[in-house]
């Protein structure tokens, strides 16, 4: 078998093709008009597009469409490879949504290890004030880097749980569009790679939101970023549109939308904002871009680009934040809103008790998303827009606090009165349940103006999106891990271990978010190489040494995961059918799941959550004709 | 039934002990700088109430959580919870309930908010230039033009804010309030020194390389050393 076999090897050979391509294109361009014939920041863009659709073309993504231009047939189904092992198929295009699933999975988690290693190192340069290692501008770069590969490795983990699960939920063979959810997946590839390439031609500089005129100036790294991020948010908008579709036209009959095991309506949720909202930040990105490679003055007031093209000024900085929010904002409730769905799911199971306020908890994950489309504005409460839009954007960000807070008290009824088992997945659901609160605590006191004024854009933001976060997605995504790695390999994780990185990250994630929060009051400002260490009467740096400390202890607990996950996959002990007793459709099934999931037609004979009600079931797998 | 309201009861008792608990702690660790304008005391104000109410509502969910994880746990039994699915008199009242406190907060923090910023009539305007990375402070009354802000106490100040390269912030934590500078545009802060002192300017936008050594000194003195200062700049220009 030869490494080209992979489709991977072949997509990454066609990006470098793609990118050479792109450059020569635009030396000969230049060329024929006369001009110098190099100039990287040109060349490097045109090349990180072409780099895109090389890697496409390469890994065998656009094949089958390819094919059917030609009006030639392709199978509906390719199953596992024929002439190669099995394994082989995780590094090619396969429609297959559980391999998809696993594919996003996995990248996933590796974006996470890139940026985590990227934290590790400033924050060990945080650790002491003054500056040690990391020279100005490669701390700013790594800051802009950290946050969004963590954003990438996000979206890919959503991705991830949503591939694999909703199809397995919902009882669908496969998802409704399976090469469209390809596709999806391998656009985050040449995506990512392009992300990192920047940092080697430049990086940038302006953190993660890139804000205008700062990154219109900066070096050619931005270029690839904004591309980078444009691939990404394709991979959003087709995977979110192949999810809805599967979600309204693919279920059984008699599974009506409020019979939807609950993370489907995290998933309807967060694609329907995904949908609509990730146009915003492809396209502000793509402005800044037009603005610098030929000069459009979008965001630049009065010509600062002058020397460069006579086309400039008569744009607005502001307007970008504009823009960029109405995305980024909303873009907080797709990392979060599948992370709360694993909540909901997990909390009955493992409470032996049904869901508490189905109902209310699948409206609140709607009405969250409806109106995170109406905050963006609290993002800018001192960016210079007109002062009176503060008060409406007060008003809308502390709304958000009402459909959050009837999640919360919905776990607590669903947890009232049941029998409470703590295997790894649950105590992971409660560490989520801790942190996400410490998260959404923290929102309304920045959402009231007046105590924003001294709050933005200090260290408290990074503290209460930390938060946020790691209550919102990673949290669950680890007790979806744990939960589903029987049903995905067969075998069952080390329980031990699995507690063991429980207690260490969870008390080390506390210390982390209120270090954060409490140098960020003392006067600390966010994303700065160097902080003054006579803040918060010389406290500053005991904790930020206490932070560093603790970003190392969640470091070690993620490895201690991977390590258990690791060795277990092949060898562990046979996990069964249904280890978790659980009554959703994927676990009346084989683990793993066969190649095609369910024998028959999925039946739905019950409500979903009804545990505790005797010789009751949610789905009949049988065939009608066997009972 | 009875027994849930005991259980009710005795979560209330841990409730209320665990609200001042968490309460301390966020206060020890949350620790404010000095204040040294006027508009500091509500700002203040409104964040400790913020913290009581965090405290409240983080007491609230934790008790509730760990006293269900201890007294309902699973005893060795592979039996199942009680079979119920939702009280919709619960639901709605933790749904209302929450909108009290919303409209407490918009309602004080609006008023509060326009009271900080309003304009005063005698304001004594500063212009604050943010370059990368440096800050230069033209006074108009005198066109004096110095790198350190001097400021007199006791006097409403409305800073305008403008910049020629990127967004920068305007930012003495003492201060509490905050706003960017932005290119293209003159934006304005407003407040009242109220404390003689020493400060320090912070940009708080990420302006690029150098953004975190963007610092300015800002110097708050008494009504006659700032004439002094000032008289001292004037004949300084007409040199
Ligand atoms: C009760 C709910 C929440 C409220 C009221 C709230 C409010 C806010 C406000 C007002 C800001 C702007 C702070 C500033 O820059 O001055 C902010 C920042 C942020 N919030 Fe939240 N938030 C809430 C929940 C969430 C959730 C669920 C997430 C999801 C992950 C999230 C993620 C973020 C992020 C990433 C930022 C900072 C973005 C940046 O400047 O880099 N927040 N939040
Ligand atoms: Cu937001
Ligand atoms: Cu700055």
């Amino acid at each position: 078998m030869s490494l080209f076999s992979l489709g991977i090897a072949r997509g990454l050979v066609g990006q470098t093709l793609g990118m050479l391509v792109g450059m020569l294109l635009t030396v000969v361009t230049r060329v024929l008009l006369g001009w110098e014939a190099w100039a990287a920041e040109p060349a490097w863009t045109v090349g990180a597009v072409c780099s895109i659709i090389g890697f496409l073309l390469g890994v065998g993504a656009l094949d089958d469409w390819l094919q059917w231009t030609k009006g030639i047939d392709t199978p509906l189904h390719h199953g596992p490879p024929a002439d190669k092992p099995a394994w082989t198929r995780y590094f090619s295009v396969d429609y297959n949504h559980k391999v998809i699933g696993v594919q996003y999975t996995v990248w996933g988690i590796l974006l996470l290890m890139v940026g985590g290693t990227v934290a590790m190192i400033f924050r060990t340069e945080l650790a002491q004030a003054g500056l040690q290692f990391l020279g100005l501008g490669l701390y700013n770069s790594f800051i802009g880097m950290h946050g969004m590969i963590m954003i990438f490795a996000i979206l890919l983990g959503v991705g991830g749980m949503a591939n694999y699960l909703v199809p397995l939920l919902i009882g669908a063979e496969d998802m409704a569009f399976p090469r469209l959810n390809a596709l999806g997946f391998w656009f985050n590839v040449p995506g990512s790679l392009l992300l990192l390439l920047s940092l080697f031609i430049g990086g940038w500089d302006a953190g993660w939101t890139a804000y205008p005129p700062l990154s219109a100036r900066g070096p050619i790294g931005y270029q690839l970023f904004f591309l980078g991020v444009f691939a990404i948010g394709l991979s959003s908008i087709v995977g979110s549109l192949n999810l809805l579709v599967t979600l309204l036209c693919m279920r059984p009959q008699g599974m009506s939308l409020f019979r939807m095991p609950i993370f489907c309506w995290a998933v309807f949720a967060t694609s329907l904002i995904q949908l609509t909202a990730t146009q915003l930040i492809g396209v502000s990105f793509l402005m800044v871009s037009v603005q610098r490679a030929i000069g459009m003055g979008f965001f630049d007031p009065r010509g600062i680009l002058g020397e460069i093209s006579p086309l400039v000024g008569g744009g607005d900085p502001v307007l970008f934040q504009h823009l960029f929010w109405f995305y980024s904002h909303p873009a907080v409730y797709i990392f979060v809103l599948p992370g709360l769905g694993i909540i909901s799911e997990l909390l009955p199971v493992f409470s032996r008790k049904p869901l508490f306020g189905y109902k209310w908890i699948a409206l609140s994950s709607m009405a969250i998303a409806i109106v995170g489309f109406l905050v963006w504005g609290h993002h800018m409460f001192v960016s210079g827009y007109n002062d009176i839009l503060r008060v409406p954007f007060m008003y809308s960000t502390l709304l958000v606090a009402i459909p959050t807070g009837v999640k919360f008290f919905s776990w607590l009824g669903t947890m009232w009165g049941g029998k409470i088992h703590f295997d790894t997945p649950m105590l992971f659901v409660l560490g989520a349940i801790s942190v996400f609160l410490i998260g959404g605590l923290s929102g309304p006191i920045l959402a009231t103006v007046p105590t924003d004024f001294p709050l933005h854009d200090s260290y408290f933001v990074v503290g209460h999106f930390h938060a946020t976060m790691f209550g919102g997605f990673v949290f669950p995504f680890f007790a979806a891990l744990y939960f589903w790695f029987p049903k995905v390999t067969g075998r069952m994780y080390n329980e031990t271990l699995g507690k063991i990185h429980f207690f260490i990250m969870t008390p080390a994630f506390w210390v982390q978010t209120l270090g954060q929060m409490g140098v960020g009051v003392m006067g600390m400002r966010r994303r700065i190489a160097d902080y003054d260490p006579s803040l918060g009467n010389y406290q500053i740096e005991s904790w930020h040494l206490a932070v560093t400390i603790a970003g190392f202890a969640i470091a070690f607990g993620v490895l201690l995961m991977l390590w258990n996950f690791f060795q277990n996959a092949e060898v562990g002990v046979a996990a069964g059918d249904n280890p978790w007793r659980s009554r959703s459709p994927e676990w009346q099934i084989p683990s793993p799941v066969p190649e095609h999931s369910f024998a028959a037609p999925l039946r739905v004979v019950g409500e979903p959550y009804d545990y505790g009600l005797a010789d009751s079931g949610y789905v009949s797998t049988a065939t009608p004709g066997d009972d | 039934m009875a027994n849930n309201r005991r259980h009710f009861v005795i979560a209330s008792v841990l409730i209320v002990i665990f609200t001042v608990l968490v309460y301390w702690l966020l206060d020890g660790v949350l620790l404010k700088p000095e204040a040294a304008v006027v508009q500091a005391a509500p700002i203040d104000n409104l964040f400790d109430q913020h913290i009581w109410l965090i405290a409240f509502l983080f007491a609230l969910v934790v008790v509730f959580m760990c006293y269900a994880l201890i007294v309902f746990r699973a005893r060795g039994d592979e039996g199942d919870g009680e079979h119920m699915h939702g009280n919709t008199t619960l639901e709605i009242a933790w749904t209302v309930i929450p909108c009290v406190f919303v409209i407490y907060f918009a309602v004080i923090s609006t008023t509060m908010l326009f009271d900080i910023t309003r304009p005063h009539p005698d304001e004594y305007v500063v212009n604050a230039e943010g370059r990368q990375w440096s800050w230069l402070f033209t006074y108009p009354e005198s066109g004096a033009i110095t790198q350190e802000l001097v400021l007199p106490v006791d006097t409403p100040i409305r800073i305008d804010l403008t910049s020629d390269d990127v967004l920068h912030n305007f930012w003495v934590p003492e201060f509490r309030v905050k706003q960017d500078s932005v290119p293209g545009k003159t934006t304005y802060v407003r407040f009242t020194p109220n404390k003689v002192g020493e400060y320090v300017l912070r940009c708080a936008e990420l302006c690029g390389l150098n953004h975190s050594g963007m610092l300015a000194a800002v110097r708050v003195v008494s009504r006659d050393e700032f004439d002094l200062w000032n008289s001292e700049q004037i004949a300084q220009i007409q040199e």
